[in-house]
């Protein structure tokens, strides 16, 4: 048998690790092998003495430490608990006080408001703001008078459109369409001058300048465009205006017939 | 049963039930005591490292699992605060307190075989003593009834099988060393 076998074999038979069976067995082979006798008797017998080493016994100082020791980290971690417990307390003792709740409500009603309040503000279109700012209806008006003196006839659309933004025109503006209607050599230009014009039909100068154009006025386009106008106004006073032109020579005879339904319809 | 056995007692200690490790200390006190004496033979000192163990399981509480045995846990932890006094206090650790050995007599043994007897464990004491602390502890953890080899081993960090071979070297060095001690 193997040396190291035999020796995990005596040292399960000395701890009391074997069964009863196993116990026998390795007896029996003991009995059998007087060689491993022997090696078993030096060692069972030391193995025996070691029992007999007293341990003494520890002193109650041991067990009064230790239980010292114990309840002073018993108490500890109850004072940690209580701790942990009497800080959420008074923070709850504080959000629960009707003082506090109102001060919060108030708080969080006033913050909705003005976030509503903003929201709307950003929601409103910008051009509500400029219209309502005098300063930047006189830039814008500015504009207008500016760019109706430009060369160029995009520039001078530009200011016509710009004018339609303007909520309430002054005198200066309706002249200046006006005699962009009378003298603006661009037809396109002449057309957007009487659509602008048109907002103002209210005001008795644009009424009249409008009048007044008529005679002025080169173009057959811009000439039946006038002719609808003041039908639709039914404005009387269009209707001299309106037989002086048929007499020139230049007039195409489609216009003219046009002039002609229109003094009718006017009349 | 369950709740007595000594994992859940830790697993109650580990969850708060700080209270449970009174019970566990009043299990295992004896043992560990004299895990300590046959290490380093103070007395005193072993009282102080039974305490620091239970001091350790109380730090250390959230490493126990409940998977292993709570006894192989308590004596790796035993053998951890048993090194690093060893290593703090060098000089003294490992000396026999010679004076402090007690021994068990036979009552049926006549007087002077009582006394060859106890001198033969005396002289056990001392050889045991001698025996380098790695073969010591082997030997002491191996004499305690209830710990098995394989508990032996996960505290050794060893196989079962291994631990059972070096608690025999152990014991034969032991006898050497008892002889060599016999001779002088």
């Amino acid at each position: 048998m193997e040396q190291e076998k035999f020796d995990i074999w005596m040292m399960e038979y000395l701890s009391d690790g074997l069964e009863e069976e196993a116990r026998k067995e390795f007896e029996a082979f003991l009995s059998g092998t007087p060689e491993y006798q022997e090696k078993f008797e030096k060692l069972n017998g030391t193995w025996h003495d070691l029992e007999k080493i007293v341990i003494p016994k520890p002193s109650e100082k041991m067990d009064d430490l230790f239980f010292d020791m114990l309840h002073g980290e018993i108490a500890k971690s109850k004072a940690t608990k209580v701790s942990s417990r009497s800080w959420l307390a008074f923070v709850g003792e504080i959000f629960w006080k009707p003082q506090m709740a109102y001060g919060i409500l108030l708080l969080v009603m006033g913050l909705s408001l003005g976030y509503i309040l903003k929201t709307d503000a950003i929601n409103t279109p910008v051009e509500t703001t400029v219209f309502s700012n005098p300063d930047t209806e006189n830039v814008r008006e500015q504009l207008v008078l500016t760019l109706l003196e430009q060369p160029s006839a995009n520039k001078r659309l530009q200011g016509i459109s710009e004018a339609n933004k303007i909520q309430k025109v002054d005198e200066k503006v309706i002249s200046a369409l006006l005699q962009t209607l009378n003298n603006d050599t661009n037809v396109n230009v002449r057309l957007s001058a009487i659509e602008s014009l048109t907002n103002y039909l209210d005001n008795p100068i644009v009424r009249e300048g409008l009048v007044q154009s008529i005679v002025k006025q080169d173009s057959p386009i811009v000439q039946v465009t006038l002719a609808n106008l003041m039908v639709a106004l039914q404005e009387k006073k269009s209707i001299e205006p309106f037989k002086t032109l048929m007499r020139t020579k230049d007039l195409e005879i489609s216009v003219k017939q046009k002039l002609e339904t229109t003094i009718k319809s006017i009349i | 049963m369950h709740q007595l056995t000594d994992n859940a007692l830790m697993l109650n200690v580990k969850s708060g039930d700080l209270d449970k490790l009174g019970l566990l200390y009043e299990r295992h006190k004896k043992r560990l005591f004299g895990f300590f004496y046959n290490m380093n033979g103070n007395a005193s000192v072993s009282e102080d490292l039974v305490q620091n163990v239970f001091v350790r399981m109380l730090k250390y509480k959230h490493t126990f699992t409940g998977e292993g045995s709570f006894t192989a846990w308590m004596f790796r932890t035993a053998r951890n605060v048993n090194y690093d006094h060893y290593k703090k206090y060098k000089k003294e650790a490992y000396q026999a307190e010679l004076s402090s050995v007690a021994y068990k007599l036979d009552e049926d043994s006549g007087l002077d075989t009582k006394m060859d007897k106890n001198e033969e464990v005396a002289q056990l004491g001392r050889a045991l003593r001698q025996l380098p602390p790695e073969k010591r502890e082997v030997l002491i953890l191996s004499k305690y009834k209830g710990i098995k080899f394989s508990e032996i081993g996960e505290i050794l960090g060893c196989s079962e099988g291994a631990a059972k071979v070096k608690a025999h070297r152990a014991l034969n060095d032991l006898r050497n060393i008892f002889l060599q001690l016999e001779t002088k």
